[in-house]
């Protein structure tokens, strides 16, 4: 940013705010000033209190202490709806777009320009709208076309469609909630541009993340937060990355908690020419083969919707194969259903762990038997033995650190997230199954869940075991896996050693460029 | 200082009248704020114990329910008062009606017996309808065809069974055989299609049910019409699902068979439901399909079998039903039990044994009614109006709930708090007091206002 010596206008100040949650305070008497025309970021790892802090601004959430200023002012920010008066727009981690809905239709969605037909006949103003969404989005660079359907586009071009909503609004101040975490490397560059591109036009930027180097690439300011509270506010231009961690975790850790795989065995899955179709007959995943040996860990990238999930799916047995082969220790597993394939010794954590790995309303000792609830000692003659569903789950319990309120009887539902993916992956691998698949096993989980997780899949390659990991954390990939697989459209377009491998070449191929050498 | 002493006598008073009327509107105001503070206080203080009474999750799903109904009673009360009847008198009347009180005086070989009977025999259908609905809904079905499955069940044991000569320890296992036989493959049907066509059971249930009416009266206008009554022939005493007439005292009575296997089935469905492998298979589809399925558990051969189930409990209701409360099938017309078992599951919780309590609840009202409207000279659709409030107010019982754990959730967070919130509270209420005085003279007021801070700084 071009040093200025005037003194900046401040936009946002946040005196003293304090946001206490049961058993929580999310944050602690926090200050803050952001001037006008500066990108500013919320650094933190997950829990620290960066969303609720975003929250606030936004009118989420109500502060129960402190004051919240706007140029000067001291405002009460009840709803979004006021934040969006007082010029302040969010763009949150997971969209909000309707898809069958033109961009265009999701922008003016609750603030419609209207016409009169003939001076009677009101209408939306479509054509209008349409008009200086254009314009938006070449002043700034968004590069996209309102007359798009969204279901047609990519990720990061919905990313901009929200951000041209805040646009369309007027919006001075742009808080963007972790906006690398589902992009790609390539795509995580251009929007740095736009948002460095938004900031040369004048808007004020809150740029929540945990990622260092983003912070390091475009910001100004930088404040850390820690379980709640502010500890440091500084330029980008005093500080270094090293010193940001330390300050983040309060500790120096290792985020990378690779270990060499040991010894290689002999192949527990193959697949081969792989074909799975959606209800409309395209190819989701495409011709796809490859082999996962015993003390492996075989890890698929690929940006959301390559086929990823499909292919976890298929070889799991919850939707059939249109072509190609499983084959399980060589075993084909074409005529097996999914608990016979469970049986044999598949053991799946599946990417939606509260509809799919779950059952929510079910007590915890119910879920954890989900996959043996029907054999010998949890039932007997047909008649199930609430005795042996409690040993199990607080066995359970004990050795994966799962924390339940009520012990084995906690309905599913009041968990954490981290303790529901946590009783999940405690579940499967007690199956002590030959091949365990992974689908986003740490996704929206706290760092030491993460931690604790990824701990448990490296055991479990050491002790011999299969892995299939699929991830869209392109750092999770490179930090676990031994063999990266990379899917793009539905093809598994490369697959070679991690050694062989640097993060950019991966997400090169996420992206689906590929050089013929 | 010098300014006032220029104004005329004239102003000055005028102004003192000016701050004395403006003292009294603040006054008033302090008390009308007062009150409602006090008021809030109030409000604040009964939903604090209300909320605390009812977390409790063991006794919400028996405590909820029982407070609908006392609040759909006081409603009612308030319509039968304002039609110059007393809501006691109601109450009691049906109570006896139905066999729970004795009335004033009894027909020749009656007796309060006579209407406990009566009453076993309308529950009997309902509760049975009930639990078909409940098996359904655990699966996560919606069976509104109870209904149907009840007539095309009551027809076939009538064709087969009771226009036969069969003897009675013969015709009526056979009779309830056919219901469960019948009721279950029409079920099944239902299940069937959703699982093989994925037809929502809502839409192909429906339809079945006028095919299934239409279907009986074809025939029973067309080879076994009674003349007399314009319904089916009534089936033979034989087959018919009452006993033959047991003398007790005075009175003789014609037992409903259907009554005790109804309460049985209640028993054996919590027990199939929670403590079986299928049961819990049938829960955990209806709780989450994409959850069971991951689990492996085959979730056609799951909803077909919890519809057979359902359909079997509507056909015992079906033959319980045409053969035992009503003298026979009639056609054009589906059993409203079929549609008010429904109500039945839902006012129980969707519980077999809440299915229980909430089919006596029902049958007493219907069946109290006629006695009810003699007595008091109210008309007896006031029984259907109490019925349609209790639904009213369980269907808000849901919502009660999410309230309550959301104030629960509130009331946690802000006791998280309460360290710093019973000072501030006393500190409030100080200064509430002193503001009082404080109308009366300024001078006072200051001085209060800073006690009132002194002491709020003192309980800190």
């Amino acid at each position: 940013m071009p040093k200025k010596e005037q003194q900046h206008e401040i936009l946002l100040e946040v005196k003293g705010v304090t946001k206490r949650f049961p058993g929580i305070v999310a944050c602690d008497e926090i200050n803050l000033e952001i001037r006008k025309g500066e990108i500013y970021a919320l650094l933190g790892e997950n829990g620290a209190g960066k969303s609720t802090l975003a929250s606030m601004i936004f009118g989420l959430y109500q502060p129960d202490e402190g004051q919240i200023f706007i140029r000067g002012e001291e405002v009460q920010i009840d709803s979004p709806n006021e934040a969006v008066a007082l010029d302040i727009g969010m763009v949150h981690q997971h969209f909000k777009l309707i898809s069958n809905y033109s961009v265009t239709e999701n922008i003016i969605l609750g603030d419609e320009p209207k016409k009169r037909a003939l001076g009677i006949f009101p209408y939306v103003d479509i054509k209008s709208a349409e008009a200086h969404i254009e314009n938006l989005s070449q002043d700034y660079g968004l590069e996209v076309d309102p007359r798009a359907i969204i279901s047609d586009l990519g990720v990061s071009t919905q990313q901009r469609v929200e951000i041209l909503k805040m646009l369309y609004r007027d919006a001075e101040l742009l808080i963007f909630d972790e906006p690398t975490a589902m992009l790609t490397p390539q795509e995580i560059e251009s929007l740095l541009k736009v948002i460095k591109n938004l900031r040369d036009q004048g808007k004020t930027i809150i740029f929540i993340t945990h990622k260092l180097d983003e912070v390091m690439e475009v910001c100004d300011r930088c404040a850390i937060l820690v379980r709640g509270k502010l500890v440091d506010v500084s330029k980008i231009e005093d500080t270094n990355p090293r010193e940001m961690a330390a300050k983040m975790v309060g500790r120096d850790i290792d985020f990378s908690a690779k270990r060499p795989a040991k010894t290689v065995g002999e192949t527990v899955l193959e697949v081969q020419n792989l074909r799975v179709e959606d209800g409309t007959g395209f190819p989701r995943v495409n011709d796809v083969s490859f082999d996962v040996h015993a003390g492996e860990i075989f890890a698929v990238a690929g940006v959301s919707g390559s086929g990823q999930t499909e292919l976890a799916d298929a070889v799991a047995g919850l939707i059939k194969a249109k072509g190609g082969k499983v084959k399980l220790r060589g075993q084909d597993l074409a005529k097996l259903n999914v608990r016979k394939r469970s049986e044999s010794g598949i053991a799946y954590i599946p990417e939606d762990r509260q509809s799919v790995g779950l059952i929510l309303d079910f007590p915890l000792d119910q879920n954890l038997a989900l996959k043996s609830y029907y054999q010998a000692p949890y039932c007997k003659t047909s008649l199930l033995k609430p005795q042996a569903f409690s040993e199990h789950a607080n066995e359970l319990i004990d050795g994966f650190d799962i924390r339940c309120a009520r012990g084995a009887k906690t309905t599913v539902r009041e968990m954490s997230g981290g303790n529901q993916q946590k009783a999940i992956v405690g579940r499967e691998i007690d199956q002590d199954a030959d091949l365990l698949i992974f689908v986003q096993p740490t996704r929206g989980l706290d760092i030491g869940a993460i931690m604790a997780i990824r701990e448990r899949i490296l055991d479990e390659r050491d002790k011999g075991k299969a892995v299939l990991l699929i991830s869209l954390e392109l750092d999770e990939v490179m930090d676990l896996a031994d063999t990266i697989g990379v899917m793009y459209a539905g093809q598994m377009l490369k697959v070679a050693p991690a050694s062989e491998l640097s993060t950019n070449k991966v997400g090169e191929y996420m992206m689906g460029v590929t050089d013929d050498e | 200082m010098n300014k006032k002493s220029k104004l005329s006598p004239e102003e000055r008073e005028l102004r003192r009248l000016q701050e004395e009327s403006e003292q009294k509107r603040k006054r008033g105001e302090h008390e009308g704020r007062n009150l409602l503070s006090e008021l809030n206080n109030a409000l604040d203080s009964a939903t604090r114990v209300l909320v605390k009474g009812l977390s409790a999750h063991k006794w919400q799903s028996l405590v909820i329910p029982l407070l609908a109904i006392f609040l759909s009673l006081a409603t009612i009360s308030v319509v039968i008062l304002s039609f110059g009847s007393s809501p006691l008198e109601v109450f009691r009347s049906l109570l006896a009606g139905a066999g729970w009180l004795p009335k004033v005086n009894y027909g020749g070989g009656q007796s309060q017996l006579t209407d406990l009977v009566n009453l076993a025999t309308t529950l009997t259908p309902l509760l049975f309808g009930a639990l078909g609905f409940v098996v359904a809904m655990r699966a996560g079905l919606f069976n509104i065809g109870i209904a149907g499955q009840m007539v095309l069940a009551g027809f076939a044991a009538t064709v087969l069974v009771g226009y036969s000569d069969m003897s009675a320890l013969v015709a009526r296992p056979l009779v309830l055989l056919i219901g469960i036989a019948v009721g279950a493959l029409a079920g099944a049907l239902i299940g069937f299609m959703k699982y093989r066509f994925n037809i929502h059971e809502v839409v192909s249930s429906i339809m079945l049910n006028n095919i299934f009416i239409l279907v009986v009266s074809y025939f029973i206008k067309s080879y076994y019409l009674d003349d007399v009554s314009r319904n089916a022939r009534a089936a033979s005493a034989e087959a018919r699902l009452l006993t033959e007439p047991i003398q007790i005292g005075e009175v003789s009575a014609r037992l409903p068979v259907g009554f005790l296997l109804a309460i049985i089935a209640a028993f054996i469905l919590w027990f199939f439901l929670t403590k079986t492998k299928q049961g819990f298979e049938m829960t955990a589809v209806g709780k989450s399909p994409k959850a069971a399925e991951y689990a492996g558990i085959k979730i056609g051969r799951t909803v077909v079998s919890a519809m057979a189930l359902s359909g079997a409990m509507g056909g015992l209701a079906g033959v319980t039903h045409y053969l035992a409360s009503v003298p026979s099938v009639a056609p054009d017309k589906l059993a409203g039990v079929g549609f008010d078992s429904i109500a039945v599951a839902f006012l129980g919780n969707v519980h077999p044994l809440g299915a229980v309590l909430a089919a006596t609840l029902i049958a007493t009202l219907s069946s109290g009614a006629v006695y009810m409207s003699s007595i008091v000279g109210v008309r007896q659709e006031i029984a259907a109006l109490i019925t349609g409030m209790i639904l009213l107010f369980t269907a808000c019982g849901g919502y009660l709930r999410a309230w309550i754990d959301v104030k629960k959730r509130n009331m946690a967070e802000s006791d998280a708090d309460s360290s710093g919130d019973s000072s501030a509270c006393v500190a409030s209420k100080v200064s509430k007091r002193e503001n009082e005085v404080a109308a009366e003279t300024e001078v006072e007021a200051l001085q209060s206002a800073d006690n009132a801070e002194l002491r709020g700084g003192d309980g800190k």
